[in-house]
């Protein structure tokens, strides 16, 4: 019997306005692996995330979780935004930010309580920010501001985490930090999607790759779909021999 | 209730009114869309007022919200196309709104003290000339009672919803993954802004409500590090303000909306210049080692 994947993705296109960025995107993210979606600037990384999410709506195309329609398994996929994309100098704390990710699960008349309390201070445990809680969150570095984001994905305890670079602007000990984080949730059998763009370390981090530009150019286990020929056609790099493809070693 | 009282009190309430939704739009960087909407009820108010002849009216308030609304969703829809970026839509949408109002001001009403004076400006004491009497006793200017209805509404929507108000503000993108309709609370919001703007309009006229609706939200802003206290101060500086500005238009017997605009000013700039010369002083190792 094979286990339905954590998230299929079938013939998914989507634009932002007249431009086209995903083509008929094909992906089967298998569970309890960390994937890394790799590939050139405006190759669609991050569209791919919010299209498989409904934030931008597809223009056609099937996404299932857990072969099921993301509104039905909505508590067991959680999102990691860019840290880019918000507002820095919000009047809010560490804390409350972590608190955030239990706020879709909330009825609508209830505030955090005790359940809830406990999950954001296990969260800021994990990523190593629990002495940065009262913190507000405009006093925080690159890495530290990742690591909140982190923090707010893992406190709802999902089984699929997207995240959108989370290595973007991070120090080695954040690096080290949230590395930690992933290889913990891949070993209690979690699934990780993670938008990335350093080539050197896809070997190190991922256990699956999708090379994507524009759609899908290669899919699967890092050994199969990580060659240098298929990392050139993603690139569009026509030679070789180019230096550049040295560091996916 | 004496004339001054009511006026006072007309004031104060006005300013609560506008300020609690004020803070969200200061969050969201969009605080001139409150020009717009400001801009954009006119036509509304004026075609409630030919449709109603009652100026207090729930219809006339209900009319003029939606074309406020009209701004932000024209808006909003040229944006989406893709083709017109930045506010340059808010620009394009409300001076045709606003001046199709003027006209109808101009053609309809040129005898009733619906003016283009008090159409900018307001006139908070003309408002609290019209009194509510109760059973033959006086209560107050009837606009004050518009106005807590106003203020009531504002703050059960602010306190019902505000979990998801505060992420849907913060980070739009996330809490639609959570499935946070953040569509529909911003339309909410936006229509409460319109309501307010339309209720406060007799008070503060089309541009001294967004000095109401923005400038003690933006105060409390450089002075808070959390939202709830960020509300708190705003509302604090709201009556404060209000309270202290009416007393300023009294002694230089000025227009009071003025004054209490005026008032908010200095309260801004005071919390700036203070804020701005704690900032240059290093805060610390964490801080001063980046």
């Amino acid at each position: 019997m094979t286990e339905t994947p954590a998230c299929s993705v079938r013939g998914l296109s989507a634009a932002y306005g007249t431009t086209p960025v995903l083509r008929d995107v094909d992906l089967e993210v298998p569970r309890g692996v960390v994937l890394g979606v790799v590939g050139p600037n405006g190759a669609g990384k991050s569209t791919l995330l919010k299209a498989m999410l409904g934030l931008v709506p597809p223009l056609a195309g099937q996404v299932e979780f857990f072969g099921r329609p993301l509104s039905r398994v909505r508590a067991r996929v959680g999102f990691m935004p860019q840290a880019t994309t918000v507002d820095w100098d919000f009047p809010t704390t560490v804390r409350d930010v972590v608190t955030m990710g239990t706020y879709g699960f909330l009825g609508w008349l209830r505030r955090p309580g005790r359940v809830e309390r406990e999950r954001t201070g296990r969260a800021l445990e994990q990523c190593g920010i629990a002495d940065l809680a009262r913190r507000q969150i405009g006093e925080l570095s690159g890495g530290q501001r990742q690591r909140v984001f982190l923090a707010r994905t893992l406190v709802s305890e999902p089984d699929l985490y997207l995240m959108d670079e989370p290595f973007a602007g991070v120090d080695a000990r954040s690096q080290q930090a949230i590395v930690g984080v992933l290889h913990g949730l891949r070993q209690a059998g979690r699934t990780v999607v993670i938008v990335h763009h350093d080539l050197a370390t896809v070997r190190d981090y991922c256990d699956h790759v999708a090379l994507l530009n524009g759609t899908v150019v290669a899919s699967g286990p890092v050994d199969a779909a990580f060659t240098p020929e298929n990392v050139r056609r993603a690139y569009d790099v026509a030679t070789a021999d180019d230096p550049f493809l040295d560091v996916i070693g | 209730m004496s004339f001054l009282v009511g006026v006072v009190l007309l004031a104060v309430v006005t300013a609560v009114a506008c300020a609690l939704p004020g803070t969200f739009m200061v969050l969201r960087r969009s605080s001139m869309l409150v020009d717009g909407i400001s801009h954009a009820v006119l036509p509304g108010i004026v075609l409630g007022y030919f449709l109603t002849r009652n100026p207090d009216s729930p219809w006339l308030l209900l009319g003029a919200a939606l074309s406020g609304l009209l701004v932000v969703l024209g808006s909003e829809y040229l944006t989406r196309t893709g083709l017109i970026a930045g506010d340059a839509p808010q620009g394009l949408v409300f001076p045709a709104l606003f001046s199709v109002g003027v006209i109808l001001v101009s053609l309809e009403f040129s005898d009733v003290h619906l003016d283009t004076h008090t159409v900018l400006v307001g006139d908070l004491n003309l408002a609290g000339f019209r009194q509510l009497t109760v059973g033959g006793l006086d209560v107050g200017p009837a606009a004050l009672y518009v106005m807590a209805g106003v203020a009531v509404l504002n703050g059960a929507f602010v306190w019902l919803f505000y979990p998801r108000l505060k992420l849907a503000t913060f980070d739009p993108a996330f809490a639609r993954s959570l499935g946070i309709p953040t569509g529909l609370l911003n339309t909410a919001l936006m229509l409460l802004v319109a309501v307010t703007v339309t209720a406060a309009f007799n008070v503060a006229g089309a541009i001294l409500v967004i000095a109401l609706m923005v400038v003690p939200a933006a105060s409390a802003f450089l002075l808070t590090k959390r939202l709830s206290r960020m509300i708190a101060v705003t509302l604090v500086i709201a009556v404060g303000g209000s309270f202290a500005g009416f007393w300023l238009a009294y002694f230089l017997d000025a227009p009071t909306s003025a004054g209490m605009a005026v008032f908010q000013g200095i309260v801004f700039a005071a919390v700036f210049v203070a804020t701005q010369s704690r900032r240059t002083v290093p805060v610390g190792g964490a801080a001063a080692a980046r």
